[in-house]
C-alpha cells in the first residue's frame, strides 16, 4: 500500500493532543484540561481536553444530551450559579486557570462573553443601555467612551446601520433576529476575547440565521470564538476546527473540512450521516 | 433508520453497476473485434451511448442528492467518488467503439497480432474487470493490481511507438499505433477510478495525479 | 387500500355529530359564567352605590377638614381622622415595604436553602394571622411597656400584617422574571446584587408595585389593631407618642352613636376612605402601566410586535 502514502499534502494537525509537535506555530488562546462536570454523582463531561486556536471558530456539535452545552459553560464558569454542578479541571485562557483559587471568576468572566440561544436583552432597558450594560453596571461612567464602544459594538454586530437612528428605543420592540445581534453587541461591549455562543440562530429564521453566520465569519479575524450548534451545515460554514462530543465524551476534534469529509471515529461518521441523533 | 438519502444512493449504486457490466462488455467486444477480426461496432456503439446515457443520470442524481441531502463523510466521499467513476465508464464505452472503428476502417487485422499486443489487450481486460469490481465492493487492494497493469501498457505503448515507425507494414503499424493508444488511455482512466476509489475508503485525494501527469510531459 | 380507507371513515363517524346541541351548550355555559360574574358584583357594586348615596351628602369642605363636633351636634368633621390615615398608612409603609421587599429578594434570589424554607413557610403563616392578634401583640409590646397609646405602636402593628404579603409578592414577581435575564447578567461578568437590584428589580417592578398595592389597601380598611394601638382621638395629629385618629376608628365610633347625624358623617367618612384607597391604587397602577417600564408592559409590547 505505500505507492497510496505518496504524494500527499500533511496537515494532520491534531490540536487536542498536546503531545504532537506541530509545523506551524500555534497560539492556544484557550485551553481545557481534563474537564469533568458531574450533576449529583452523574457525569456530564468527563474528562474533556480540548485547545482553541487564537482567531478561530471552532464547533461543537453532538446528540441532545451530549454534555456541549455543559462543557461551554464551563469555560466561563457559568456552572457556578448552579447547584448541584461540580466541575474539575482546568480552563486556561492565556495561560492563567480560570479555575484556580487565587483568581476572581468576576474578573476572568470579562475576558470571555457569552451569547445564549434564545436572544434575552434585558427587557427594560433601550438598545443603548443594553449594549453598555457589561459598562455601566460595572462603574464606566465616560459618555463619550459608553458613545464609541456602543458604536463600536454594534457595528461589529452588523446592527449599527438598522438602530443607529433610535438608540433609545426599547430592546424588546426589535425583531428576534435583531435582538441577537444585539446581545451579540451587548457581549463584545466588555471587550472580550473569548466569545462562546449557544446555539445562537437556533431559535431565528433562515435570513436572520445567515445574517449570525456572516457575523461570527466577520469576528473570527479579532476574537476565538467557540460555539455550540446542532446544525452541522452551520458548522461546515463558519468553522475552522470541529468537536464531536457523545454522551460526556469527545469522540473525535479534527479541522471542520476533515472531520465532515473523512472522519476517522466510526461513531463521527455515523452522527454526521445522519443514523442517530 | 433508512435516511432520506438512502433510496437515492441505492439508485446510485444500481446505476453505476449497469454501467459496469456494460463496460466490461463493450471492452470485450471491442479487443475481440480487433483480435479476431469480427466486426461489433454497431453493437458496440448502441452500448456506448447507453454508457454515456447513464453517465448523464449519474451526474444529475449526484446534483440532486447534493441540493437536497448536503451529504457528508462516506455519503461524500461517494457521490464525489462516482462523477469521476461515471466519467471514466464513458471514456471506457468509448475507447471500446474507437477500437472496433479501428477493425471498421482497416478491415481484418487479426494477422497484425503478435505477442505483446496479446499480453497488452489480457491486461486491459483484467484492468476493467478489476476496476468494476474494486468499486462494487469498495476494495482497495484490487488498486495495486490496476496500477502494476497500467504501467505494463505504458511500457508496451513506449516500447512499441518506435519500432512501430520502423515498420514496413503501414497497415498494421497505424492499426496497433491506433490500438496500443486507445489502450494506454483506457489505463490511465482505470488509475484514476482507482484513486477515486481509494478517496471513498482512506479519504485521500488523488495519490497517482502526480505520477501519471509526469509521463504525459515528453520524455526525454 | 380500501379497508383502511372505511376504517378512517368509520372513526370520522364516531366524533359527535350533535354540532347544534354543542353550540347550544356552549352558549348556555357562556351565559352561566356571566351571571356567576353579575351574582359576584352585584354586592361590591350595592355597597359602592350605598355608600355614594348615603355619604355624598356628608362631604364639604368643612367635613373633610375640621376636628369632630361634640356628639350628636351634627357639627365639625372628620379632618383629623383623614390626616391620621394618611400618616398611619405612609409610616407603616415606611417600615413595612422596604423588610418586605428584602425578605422578597432573599427568598427568591438567595433562597435555595433550609433557612428560606423555614422564613417561607412561617411567612405565610403569619399572612393568615388575625389582625386582632397583631394588635393585641403590639399592644403587649409598645403601648404596655411605654404607657400610653401611640402612633409608634399602631405603625408597627399594621406593617406586620403588610411585610408578609409584600414578602410574598415580590417573591413571586422576582420569580416571574426569567432566568435568562440573570445567566446574560452573570455572562457580563455583573455581581450578584447588581444583577438582582438593577436587572432583575426593574424586570419585576410591576408585580411589586401591585404587591405593595395590595398590601397599602389592606391596612387601609383595619381596624382592630389601630383599637389597641392608637386609640383614636378628636385632634389632629400632635406627636407620635399620642394618640391618634384614623378613619376606620372614626367611622366605627360615628356608627355607634344614636343620632342621625353621627350615622350620616359615618357613610360619608366610609366615602372618603373608599375613595382614598381606590385612588392610590387606580393612580399607582396608571403611573406604572403607562411608564413603559416592567415586564408587563415590555410583554405586551412583544406580544404587539409578534403580531405584525
Amino acid at each position: 500500500m505505500t505507492a497510496l502514502t505518496t504524494n500527499l499534502p500533511s496537515m494532520e494537525a491534531s490540536p487536542f493532543a498536546p503531545s504532537e509537535s506541530s509545523t506551524i506555530d500555534t497560539k492556544y488562546k484557550m485551553i481545557a484540561e481534563n474537564v469533568t462536570v458531574s450533576y449529583g454523582g452523574i457525569d456530564a463531561v468527563k474528562n474533556v481536553t480540548m485547545k482553541f486556536k487564537e482567531k478561530s471558530v471552532t464547533a461543537l456539535i453532538g446528540p441532545s444530551g451530549c454534555g456541549k452545552t455543559t462543557f461551554l459553560r464551563c469555560l466561563n464558569r457559568m456552572h457556578d450559579m448552579t447547584k448541584n454542578a461540580k466541575v474539575t479541571g482546568k480552563v486556561m485562557i492565556d495561560d492563567i486557570d480560570l479555575y484556580s483559587k487565587e483568581i476572581d471568576p468576576i474578573y476572568h468572566r470579562r475576558k470571555v462573553g457569552m451569547v445564549f440561544q434564545k436572544p434575552n436583552p434585558f427587557p427594560t432597558m433601550s438598545i443603548y443601555d443594553n449594549v453598555t450594560a457589561g459598562l455601566r453596571l460595572n462603574g464606566v461612567r465616560d459618555k463619550k467612551i459608553l458613545d464609541e464602544i456602543v458604536e463600536d459594538s454594534l457595528k461589529m454586530a452588523y446592527l449599527w446601520d438598522e438602530v443607529k437612528n433610535d438608540l433609545k428605543k426599547s430592546a424588546i420592540e426589535l425583531s428576534g433576529g435583531q435582538q441577537q445581534r444585539l446581545c451579540i453587541a451587548r457581549a463584545l461591549a466588555i471587550q472580550p476575547e473569548v466569545l462562546l455562543m449557544d446555539e445562537p440562530a437556533s431559535a431565528l429564521d433562515p435570513i436572520a440565521t445567515q445574517k449570525i453566520e456572516e457575523t461570527i465569519i466577520e469576528l473570527k479575524n479579532d476574537y476565538t470564538i467557540i460555539i455550540v450548534t446542532h446544525n452541522m451545515q452551520q458548522a461546515i460554514r463558519v468553522s475552522d476546527y470541529t468537536g464531536f462530543m457523545y454522551l460526556g465524551d469527545l469522540i473525535e476534534f479534527r479541522e471542520t473540512k476533515k472531520l465532515f469529509t473523512d472522519p476517522k471515529d466510526e461513531l463521527t461518521a455515523k452522527y454526521v450521516q445522519g443514523h442517530f441523533g | 433508520m433508512t435516511r432520506l438519502i438512502d433510496p437515492s444512493l441505492h439508485k446510485l449504486s444500481f446505476i453505476m453497476s449497469e454501467m459496469g457490466d456494460m463496460v466490461i462488455e463493450s471492452i470485450s467486444l471491442a479487443i475481440d473485434s480487433y483480435l479476431t477480426g469480427t466486426n461489433t461496432k454497431d453493437k458496440v456503439l448502441k452500448l456506448s451511448d447507453a454508457i454515456r446515457a447513464k453517465y448523464f443520470e449519474v451526474e444529475d442524481l449526484t446534483f440532486d442528492m447534493l441540493l437536497k441531502y448536503q451529504p457528508v463523510a462516506d455519503d461524500f466521499r461517494l457521490i464525489r467518488s462516482s462523477t469521476e467513476i461515471s466519467y471514466a465508464f464513458s471514456r471506457f464505452g468509448r475507447y471500446a467503439y474507437d477500437i472496433t472503428l479501428v477493425r471498421d476502417l482497416f478491415g481484418d487485422v487479426s494477422e497484425c497480432t503478435n505477442a505483446s499486443l496479446i499480453e497488452s489487450t489480457k491486461k486491459v481486460k483484467h484492468m476493467i474487470k478489476s476496476a468494476v469490481l474494486s468499486f462494487a465492493e469498495l476494495d482497495v487492494r484490487k488498486a495495486v493490481e490496476i496500477r502494476e497493469d497500467e504501467k505494463f501498457i505504458d511500457r508496451i505503448y513506449r516500447e512499441r511507438l518506435p519500432k512501430l515507425i520502423e515498420s514496413t507494414n503501414t497497415r498494421c503499424a497505424l492499426a496497433e499505433a491506433l490500438l496500443l493508444r486507445y489502450l494506454e488511455r483506457i489505463g490511465d482512466h482505470a488509475v484514476f477510478m482507482s484513486d477515486a476509489i481509494n478517496y471513498i475508503v482512506t479519504g485521500k485525494h488523488r495519490p497517482s495525479e502526480e505520477r501519471i501527469a509526469s509521463h504525459t510531459k515528453t520524455e526525454n | 387500500m380500501n379497508s383502511i380507507q372505511d376504517r378512517r371513515q368509520e372513526y370520522r363517524s364516531l366524533f359527535k355529530q350533535n354540532v347544534a346541541k354543542r353550540l347550544l351548550v356552549d352558549k348556555a355555559v357562556r351565559i352561566i359564567v356571566f351571571l356567576c360574574v353579575i351574582i359576584a358584583i352585584i354586592p361590591l357594586g350595592s355597597i359602592l352605590v350605598e355608600v355614594f348615596k348615603n355619604g355624598l351628602t356628608a362631604i364639604s369642605i368643612e367635613f373633610l377638614t375640621e376636628t369632630p363636633g361634640s356628639a350628636g351636634s351634627g357639627e365639625g368633621g372628620i379632618g383629623p381622622a383623614i390626616q391620621g390615615t394618611l400618616i398611619i398608612i405612609g409610616l407603616s409603609s415606611i417600615i413595612g415595604v422596604p423588610i418586605g421587599v428584602m425578605s422578597g429578594i432573599f427568598l427568591s434570589e438567595y433562597g435555595d436553602n433550609a433557612l428560606a424554607r423555614f422564613v417561607r413557610f412561617f411567612n405565610d403563616v403569619f399572612m393568615e394571622f388575625p389582625s386582632i392578634i397583631l394588635g393585641i401583640f403590639a399592644f403587649l409590646i409598645i403601648v404596655l411597656v411605654l404607657g400610653h397609646f401611640s402612633v409608634w405602636a399602631g405603625a408597627f402593628a399594621l406593617s406586620l400584617i403588610m411585610f408578609p404579603i409584600v414578602a410574598r409578592t415580590t417573591e413571586e414577581s422576582l420569580k416571574m422574571v426569567p432566568m435568562t435575564y440573570r445567566e446574560a447578567g452573570t455572562a457580563l461578568g455583573l455581581k450578584k446584587w447588581v444583577i438582582t437590584f438593577r436587572i432583575v428589580i426593574s424586570a419585576a417592578k410591576s408585580g411589586m408595585v401591585t404587591g405593595i398595592l395590595l398590601s397599602v389597601s389592606r391596612i387601609g380598611g383595619e381596624t382592630a389593631p389601630l383599637i389597641m394601638t392608637i386609640l383614636g382621638s378628636s385632634q389632629f395629629f400632635s406627636s407620635m407618642d399620642t394618640p391618634m385618629d384614623a378613619l376606620p376608628l372614626r367611622i366605627w365610633r360615628l356608627s355607634l352613636l344614636p343620632y342621625d347625624s353621627a350615622q350620616l358623617q359615618g357613610w360619608g367618612a366610609a366615602l372618603v376612605l373608599i375613595i382614598i384607597i381606590l385612588g392610590i391604587n387606580l393612580g399607582i397602577r396608571y403611573y406604572f402601566m403607562n411608564k413603559k417600564n416592567g415586564l408587563i408592559g415590555q410583554l405586551i409590547k412583544q406580544r404587539r410586535n409578534a403580531t405584525k
